[in-house]
């Protein structure tokens, strides 16, 4: 029994951690267009083995578990990266054809994230991408995209664009059962555990500068009450997705129980540590130029994927626990 | 990172199980008195008598010398089998800190005399570290103690002292050096109550009971040899105190709520609302239970992996105090739901737990948010000690 990362793990996430501030540094969505991932982006993701980490080795995969999922995707998520990525590590696994599998692991396919909304499809990420997901707690297919009818929209979030699909083509390949949603809840998941991170550590760091009344403001309480509370929040979501990736890795009989709950409690924790991060930056909080809004906008994106709140809560309740 | 229990954990956890099935005491504990304390005497002598006492002391001061994650086991087998509730024992103080700070600090005469009558029941102990003007600024106690030959002759008063009726003994604060201020010039020691010149008076609370007191001190002498630590450098002594009941004080109280939550999920699948629908028909209530076991969930976790580093390094993290937070906080949202779901099955109280655990909860819920350091005071803590926050004081 040990739930911290350790060994391995901590070298996969600093590795992660390294690359992505590098690659894809919050700071690119304060110029425009540079939404969802790019070509380029999307090369070095690919050359780097990045989407192919929980894909296992007969399919030339990393072979690696929901724990390297969970530190991989958290690192995305302290820089807002876009959801594509997510989509087009999981589309990977869903494939049974080696061809398109190996053109998305290579990143010469990409794919983007399908969600049902009426009888039409919302989807999330690059208007151009080859494929679309669409993940249900039962399934998981992959769609060609080329012919498809989308019509862009504007988008809240600049981390990911966002189409609205009339007339989905049929799946060109489909997965039965919940994996792929596991994988996907514990992927973004682990993207707000990770903004819920960087919200906290913008504030403790601007708190210890920024002075009214002669004083840091991180002196005041109303502050450092606010930033502990947005701590407890963090460490409670962090320690809830450790666990469920852990018993995802080992095939835990109430594994789903702790993904849904892992889940959840990233929302909430994502959901809070953003807002009080705006306001207790302030005026500054609000502009365009500061990164507290992409984090805001990207938690609140994210919070509508995998499971709403009302399904998450529900399958809870009943839910029974392991040791 | 694995969640996997070891051959000898599992083995632990079903001998544990089976024992208390048998072994749980069948009579309710009375609500109050010496016929409450007797009870919880009686236990954890029992505990003792059967090796179950002392779990994770090390063997050395008569304990098992079982991991941290054992203790885990046990103390989550305790709350499945209904056992009696930790946190209003008597027996509290003695286990949880009083023990620690002697195993920690004391002489080696301290260790030899205390720990084993901790650890069988036979004592009982209190703590006077709060004064009437010295709660969360528990540096400006003011308690004089005037060292007269082998002798410190304490005068004062200790207040909020829970169990001190009960209590043999009592972690004893004062200030030893009149010239000091705050932090220094005071001595941490062992106080036996029934030393001549101390004066219990009880405080009533809106718990309708009497467990926190008042407590007098008229010349009382106190015999150098039971100083814990050095005279003069007791705060270091009492931040240790402070630490394990900060530390692992909660540990029962956070590992028994998902067992709570479990049974108010069964409550509300059959308790009917005033319109006559099961309260888990209502969304509201729903969604409001899934989220406080999805909380108790993260408390779980965050024991587990707290207790697991522990485990590995010997050094507990600083994250008591969050962890305080989430338990205390959890706890209240918990007894507050089910007293909506209960209507007016939860304003029946006469002051007896048995009959009422979950009303006790609520109003026990400010005594979790409050003794053993404020939430404010946590926020502050974890403020300081977590995020390095500049100081407020
Ligand atoms: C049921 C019960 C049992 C207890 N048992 C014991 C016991 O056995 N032994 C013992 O020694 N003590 C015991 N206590 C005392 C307990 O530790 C104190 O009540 C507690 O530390 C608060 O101190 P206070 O009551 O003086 O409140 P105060 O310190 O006067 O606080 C009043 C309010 O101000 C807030 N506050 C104070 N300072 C700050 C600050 N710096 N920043 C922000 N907010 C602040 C507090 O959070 C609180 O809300 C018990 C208390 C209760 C209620």
């Amino acid at each position: 029994m040990y739930l911290v990362p350790e060994g391995d793990e901590l070298e996969i996430a600093n590795a992660a951690a390294e690359f992505i501030a590098s690659a894809l540094p919050i700071n690119r969505l304060h110029t425009a267009g540079n939404a969802d991932m790019n070509g380029a982006v999307r090369s070095q993701l690919a050359e780097m083995g990045w989407f192919a980490l929980a894909l296992p080795e007969d399919k030339g995969g990393s072979g690696l578990t929901a724990v390297e999922h969970a530190l991989f995707f958290r690192e995305i998520g302290r820089q807002c990266g876009p959801v594509d990525i997510l989509a087009q590590a999981l589309a990977a696994m869903v494939c049974k054809s080696a061809d398109v599998r190996d053109a998305l692991v290579s990143g010469t396919a990409s794919a983007a994230v399908l969600v049902p909304e009426g009888n039409r499809h919302r989807l999330i990420g690059s208007a151009s991408a080859t494929h679309g997901l669409l993940v249900t707690p039962q399934s998981a297919s992959l769609h060609e995209m080329a012919q498809a009818n989308i019509e862009a929209r504007p988008a809240l979030d600049p981390a990911n664009s966002l189409a609205l699909v009339e007339n989905l083509p049929a799946p060109a390949e489909s997965q039965d059962g919940a994996h792929i949603w596991r994988l996907g809840q514990i992927g973004s998941a682990a993207m707000q555990v990770g903004l819920a991170e960087a919200a906290l550590d913008l504030i403790v760091e601007y708190a210890k500068v920024r002075e009214t009344f002669g004083k840091a403001i991180g002196s005041w309480q109303a502050v450092r009450h606010t930033c502990a509370d947005m701590a407890v929040m963090t460490e409670a979501a962090r320690a809830e997705l450790w666990y469920a990736a852990t018993a995802m890795k080992e095939d835990r009989g109430d594994m789903e129980a702790h993904v849904d709950a892992a889940k959840h409690l990233a929302n909430e924790a994502a959901l809070k540590a953003t807002d009080s991060n705006i306001q207790l930056h302030g005026g500054i909080g609000v502009t365009d130029e500061h990164d507290a809004h992409l984090l805001m906008k990207h938690a609140a994106l994210l919070s509508r994927l995998f499971g709403s709140r009302q399904y998450l809560l529900s399958r809870l309740l009943h839910a029974k626990l392991e040791d | 990172m694995d969640l996997r229990y070891s051959d000898q954990d599992r083995e632990f956890r079903a001998r544990a199980r089976q024992w208390l099935q048998a072994n749980i005491p069948q009579e309710r504990r009375p609500a109050s008195g010496k016929a409450a304390s007797q009870f919880d005497r009686d236990w954890q002598k029992k505990l003792h008598d059967h090796g179950w006492a002392g779990v994770a002391w090390p063997k050395e001061y008569g304990g098992h010398g079982l991991s941290g994650l054992q203790q885990v086991i046990w103390y989550e087998e305790l709350s499945r089998a209904h056992a009696p509730a930790q946190h209003v024992s008597t027996t509290y103080v003695a286990l949880m800190h009083a023990g620690p700070t002697l195993m920690a600090r004391g002489t080696k005469d301290q260790k030899t005399f205390h720990l084993p009558r901790i650890l069988s029941g036979e004592a009982l102990w209190c703590q006077g570290f709060s004064e009437p003007n010295a709660g969360s600024d528990l540096a400006a106690l003011k308690t004089k103690g005037t060292v007269d030959g082998d002798h410190i002759v304490v005068n004062g008063a200790k207040t909020w002292t829970t169990d001190a009726m009960h209590a043999d003994f009592m972690e004893l604060l004062v200030r030893t050096d009149p010239a000091s201020e705050r932090h220094k010039g005071l001595t941490w020691m062992i106080c036996d109550m029934k030393t001549p010149g101390i004066d219990i008076k009880p405080i009533r609370t809106m718990l309708m009971d009497d467990h926190v007191n008042t407590v007098f001190f008229d010349d009382v002498r106190v015999p150098l040899a039971n100083v814990v630590g050095e005279v003069n450098k007791g705060w270091s002594t009492a931040m240790a105190t402070l630490s394990f009941e900060r530390g692992l004080g909660f540990i029962a109280d956070q590992l028994e709520l998902l067992e709570k939550v479990g049974r108010a999920i069964e409550l509300a699948g059959e308790l009917r609302l005033a319109d006559g629908r099961l309260a888990i028909e209502d969304d509201e209530i729903a969604r409001r239970l899934g989220s406080i076991k999805a909380d108790t969930m993260a408390i779980r976790a965050m024991t587990l992996a707290d207790i697991a580093e522990t485990d590995r390094t010997g050094i507990p993290g600083p994250k008591g105090s969050m962890m305080k937070l989430m338990v205390t906080t959890t706890h209240k949202a918990l007894s507050q739901l089910v007293g909506d779901m209960l209507g007016w099955g939860f304003m029946e109280f006469d002051g007896d737990r048995a009959s009422n655990p979950w009303t006790h909860d609520y109003l026990w819920s400010w005594v979790f948010s409050i003794a053993g350091g404020t939430n404010e005071i946590q926020r502050e803590i974890t403020a300081d000690h977590v995020l390095k926050l500049p100081r407020s004081r």
